[in-house]
């Protein structure tokens, strides 16, 4: 008997693809006949046969990910038969493919935020199993999961006990720019990360194009006042211009007669407790609506898959005195108007005292930005990723409609233009989206049917 | 500005306070018509008298103890030790009775007094004319340590000493002794407890003291040329110490080397490493700190082993360097 | 720079040293260190006073007649451990010193010195002493000081025979007389140190004689006869302010106590102590000046009560604020 194994064609390579079987399960062949077909970075390769036999046991299918030196069939002689434990090792190596390391640098999340609780079965036993503090890993599996391969290479760049080896500089420059140091490759001693480290893998995400010109003098004016453009204001402004450089936006934007919803307001607000309840909360609740019934605006682009997130959580941008914020309301789909109120109420309150928690800030899987205060008739927003739309909420302002015996009519209107990542969400499904969250605000009744 | 050596401006600030001040008075061993080992005091006692300027037999306790006493009678007494190793034998007039006497008496006693001691290593003198014990009386409470590393800094230091109104031990260098640099012919005093940024840098911070801010200053110049520029701060008045002008250069740099003669193992060095840990500047460290000192050994009378038991320049260059390539 | 001998012709003719209103004010002055003593002890047995003190009963004799044959607070005084007689006679107040022991705010040294470190700078007492021949060394530095100023004071140096064996002794001795500084070196031969019997610790007959070795008169006499320390001090205090250097006079006395709180007294026997105990200096001189019984003890039940008000005092005084803990660390 012969194991057929996945052979490795490169250094780095840690899986294939099988492309296509040649042979099936019984067939008779010869030392050196084509088995499958399999690619690796679009190189394809062909898996021969060790020796002559009757090809039994195939163990993966066309089409799967397999990693190197994994068995994918055997070369069985007249009488032999398979090995008994086979199904065992198959089983964990099941559990490989769906840990296999993608050996790429994580795509999803750009910001370097790690979003905690996203660990595949084995990774999450084997860090347990190790005492390491899975918050700390980030993961380079689709969406940031965090696979069993991240586990180890953590332990192993931590020296087993979790601890990151980071000098004090680099661990105050990670805190103020929002960089998960389990991200940064430490160039020091002993696998050391140092502040230059941090810097170099924050300006690694931004293209060259975005780092300010060196040609032509400053001007330098008396009087010039500076305004830091540090932390939090440049970590935000740099996840923005990666947004406008990498994502192909598209916009689409509807016009919406809100003279239910604005009745409905009143209804919630003689219902609140405090009788505070902002407009944005109603915006909020239709949103979320919407997005339950086009999950496809709700997910995140992974390597190879589109992932439809299981919570709307809605981050409403808030504008504070240092600069733009945008802290969370988690599962806006299961609560109601009133408690979206108090909820958007509290966290507005606390972004403008400056007493949001690090929580507060993660895990949005859509935004609202609403500059209807100011009186603004439209405006196009910049998508966040990991995520794949924003809507821009403008002014409710009285205009001239038709009505149905087409008269002039002042009806009270308001603008939305939805800003759309287009690799993940057509125009039809945008459409469809805007024009369901248009139905569901003209008549909100609708929401219960 | 005219140019004194390091032992001309310190006769001449005790000159200059002799001159103005009736109080004041030199005493120790051949300091008188010898003009004292290193040549320091010469010419002082033709102008001021056998009485104040005294030459003792070989007592170091009687040395400072004639300090305190007249000290705390109201006279501003400089005493020497001829070599600072000596001054373990007047270790318990210095540190029982000067340093402590204030406190003992619920503030009521003043012990305005200087002590020079003439320190250091490299004149083949070996093990026991060749100490660094300044470490040892930063541990004691009431006294002043102070540590000049040029002619301006000797003189400004030793008037400002004289009219400090605490004990201090003044520790001069020997090899300082006939460096030359410039020096105000007026009086001035230079403020104890003053930390000096000898030298702007933003790669390094080096914190030096003595010799070694010297060494320090010709490392940097071999260092530019490498394109590494490193900051020098020269504490100068080592207890009380001026923490804050280092702290704001480590901020600046992230990484500091502390060079000093003395033993590393409880030196001084320790003690501003674990300052630097405890303030602000942690936060800004960009590698650990290191400390440059002397080795673990008493000083060795060969000239070769004698050179590498303290920290040259060439030891500065390659520590400096290695900081600054991340190598630690 | 011969051993004075213990002379008989003082004890015959007291008026011709003394008036009776000195010999009393003597009397009352010995009657307070006595008291004093003897309160400070049991304050200290009844855990009233922290750490450890060192009682200077059956050593009135020195301490009085001392002072009263120089000037306290134009001298300067450098007191030794076993200092609260000299600190007294040389013009202590009571109160503060009580304070002091008790660790008070309201004590000569704000508590912070306690009986080993007790002075009074202003008034020229620099202060008790905690190491053994600890201020001879100072005691160059006043004595250049006060040949500097160009005054005719006298720095007062007392140590216990002991300290006649430390390095300091002869470094301090030596330097006094090579420059003829108007030291007195009162040493209190009070026949041990701590344990080590002076008999053990020197091999001449006299402490005195070591001035020879430093080419200065040095004298023995009886400690506890009052009016000869009294006439030997003045005479040495002549010699010293007049330039001619400094003088060595040791006195012969005895502690009744032991040398501090924690002394079992295993090296010597009781018979020793009463002999000497007999030798009171206290009742000698009273006997001398013709003091009945009855008017010593008056005066004795008089001393008592001035030392209860010191401790009243004492002990109605605050303790020092935690928050001034640094104070006077630096000037």
């Amino acid at each position: 008997m012969k194991e057929v194994i996945m052979p490795k064609f490169g250094f780095t390579q840690e899986v294939s693809e099988i492309v296509e079987w040649r042979v099936k399960e019984g067939d008779q062949v010869e030392a050196g006949d084509i088995l499958a077909e399999v690619t690796t970075d679009k190189i394809s390769m062909e898996v021969e046969a060790p020796e002559g036999g009757i090809v039994s046991g195939i163990r993966y299918k066309a089409g799967e990910i397999v990693p190197v030196t994994e068995i994918i069939a055997y070369i069985l002689r007249p009488g032999e038969s398979l090995p008994a434990d086979r199904e065992a090792s198959s089983s964990n190596s099941r559990d490989n493919i769906r840990d296999a390391v993608v050996a790429e640098a994580p795509l999803a999340d750009s910001k370097g935020m790690v979003m905690p609780g996203k660990l595949t079965p084995l990774a999450a036993r084997v860090a347990a199993d190790r005492g390491l503090d899975a918050l700390n890993i980030v993961g380079s599996g689709p969406g940031g999961r965090v696979t069993r391969m991240d586990v180890e290479q953590f332990s192993a760049q931590t020296s087993g006990n979790g601890k990151l080896p980071a000098t004090p500089a680099a661990k105050r420059l990670a805190r103020e720019t929002g960089i998960a140091l389990g991200l940064v490759k430490g160039l020091g001693p002993n696998g050391r990360i140092q502040a230059a480290d941090v810097r170099a893998f924050s300006e690694s995400k931004i293209p060259k194009i975005l780092t300010t010109p060196e040609t032509g003098t400053l001007v330098q004016n008396r009087g010039m006042r500076t305004i830091p453009f540090t932390g939090m204001r440049k970590a935000i402004a740099m996840n923005m211009a990666f947004s406008a450089q990498t994502i192909p936006a598209i916009q689409l934007e509807i016009d919406i007669d809100m003279e239910k919803t604005l009745a409905l307001w009143e209804q919630a607000k003689s219902h609140a407790a405090d009788k505070k309840v902002s407009l944005t909360a109603l915006i909020v609740k239709t949103a979320a609506w919407a997005l339950t019934r086009h999950p496809i605006l709700n997910s995140q682009l992974g390597q190879n898959e589109i992932m439809l997130l299981p919570e709307v959580n809605i981050g409403l941008a808030v504008a504070i005195e240092s600069g733009l914020i945008v802290p969370v309301i988690r599962q806006t789909d299961r609560k109601g108007i009133l408690e979206l109120a108090e909820g958007i109420n509290d966290v507005t309150q606390r972004a403008r005292q400056s007493k949001l928690r690090g929580s507060d800030l993660e895990g949005a899987t859509f935004t609202i930005s609403n500059l209807g205060m100011f009186g603004i008739d439209r405006f196009t927003a910049i998508i966040n990723p990991p995520q794949v739309g924003i809507l821009a909420v403008s002014a409710v302002k009285k205009r001239f409609v038709g009505n149905e015996l087409g008269e002039p009519v002042l009806h009270n209107m308001m603008n939305m233009r939805l800003s759309t990542d287009h690799r993940v969400v057509d125009g039809a499904e945008a459409a469809r989206f805007l024009s369901d969250l248009r139905a569901v605000l003209e008549n909100p009744e609708e929401m219960l049917l | 500005m005219r140019e004194l050596s390091y032992a001309e401006a310190l006769r001449e600030g005790m000159r200059m306070a002799m001159e103005k001040d009736s109080s004041v008075f030199v005493i120790g061993e051949d300091i008188g018509v010898y003009g004292g080992a290193f040549g320091v005091t010469a010419g002082l006692i033709d102008q001021f008298g056998p009485e104040r300027v005294i030459d003792t037999p070989i007592s170091e306790a009687g040395i400072a103890g004639a300090c305190v006493g007249a000290a705390v009678t109201g006279m501003r007494p400089i005493g020497e030790m001829q070599f600072s190793d000596f001054v373990v034998l007047a270790m318990e007039q210095l540190t029982l009775q000067a340093a402590k006497m204030r406190f003992m008496f619920g503030g009521k006693a003043t012990v305005p007094m200087v002590m020079r001691l003439a320190s250091g290593s490299g004149t083949g003198a070996a093990a026991q004319h060749s100490a660094s014990l300044e470490a040892w009386f930063v541990n004691v409470p009431g006294l002043k340590v102070v540590m000049p590393s040029t002619p301006q800094d000797a003189k400004g230091l030793l008037l400002a000493s004289i009219y400090d109104n605490n004990p201090v031990i003044f520790i001069e260098h020997k090899l300082l002794y006939k460096m030359k640099g410039p020096v105000p012919e007026e009086w001035y005093t230079t403020p104890l407890s003053q930390s000096m940024v000898v030298r702007e840098g933003k790669h390094l911070t080096v914190v030096a003291t003595s010799v070694e801010v010297i060494r320090a200053q010709q490392a940097a110049d071999i260092l530019a040329k490498e394109g590494i520029e490193i900051e020098i701060i020269d504490p100068r008045t080592l207890r009380p110490l001026d923490l804050d002008p280092i702290v704001r250069s480590v901020i600046k740099t992230g990484k500091v080397l502390i060079v000093h003669e003395a033993v590393k193992m409880g030196g001084f060095g320790g003690e501003i490493a674990a300052q630097i840990a405890e303030s602000k500047a942690f936060d800004y460290l960009d590698a650990p700190i290191r400390r440059l000192a002397g080795l673990d050994m008493p000083i060795p009378y060969n000239r070769i082993l004698e050179s590498h038991a303290v920290p040259q320049i060439e030891n500065i260059v390659e520590e400096a360097r290695k900081l600054v390539k991340g190598v630690y | 720079m011969e051993d004075a001998l213990r002379q008989t012709k003082t004890e015959k003719s007291r008026s011709g040293v003394f008036t009776n209103e000195k010999a009393l004010e003597l009397i009352d002055a010995m009657l307070l260190i006595r008291s004093f003593e003897e309160n400070a002890e049991e304050m200290y047995a009844r855990g009233k006073v922290h750490g450890t003190m060192h009682l200077s009963i059956g050593q009135e004799g020195v301490a009085v007649g001392t002072a009263s044959a120089l000037c306290p607070k134009h001298d300067y005084l450098l007191n030794v451990h076993r200092g609260h007689g000299h600190f007294l006679a040389w013009g202590g107040d009571l109160n503060r010193m009580m304070a002091e022991f008790m660790g008070r705010e309201t004590g000569y040294c704000r508590g912070r010195g306690g009986s080993m470190h007790i002075a009074d700078v202003e008034a020229n007492n620099l202060g008790a002493q905690g190491i053994v021949a600890g201020n001879m060394p100072i005691s160059i530095g006043v004595g250049l000081s006060i040949k500097a100023r160009h005054t005719d004071q006298i720095a007062l140096c007392i140590f216990g025979d002991g300290a006649s064996n430390e390095g300091a002794f002869h470094e301090s001795l030596n330097m006094a007389s090579i420059w003829k500084l108007p030291v007195i070196y009162l040493c209190e031969n009070n026949v041990y140190a701590m344990s080590m019997p002076i008999k053990k610790a020197i091999n001449i007959e006299h402490i005195s004689q070591r001035a020879a070795a430093y080419g200065m008169p040095g004298v023995t006499i009886d400690g506890n006869d009052v009016v000869q320390v009294y006439e030997t001090i003045k005479s040495a205090a002549e010699y010293t302010r007049s330039g001619k250097g400094p003088y060595l006079v040791e006195v012969e006395t005895y502690r009744w106590k032991g040398h501090s709180k924690s002394d079992k007294q295993a090296y010597r026997t009781r018979d020793e102590v009463k002999e000497w105990m007999a030798r009171d200096p206290i009742l000698r001189f009273a006997k001398l000046a013709g003091l009945s019984n009855e008017d010593l003890e008056q005066r004795r039940s008089l001393s008592r009560e001035k030392i209860k008000k010191a401790v009243e005092f004492a002990e109605s005084s605050p303790e020092p604020d935690v928050k001034d803990i640094l104070e006077g660390v630096y000037a």
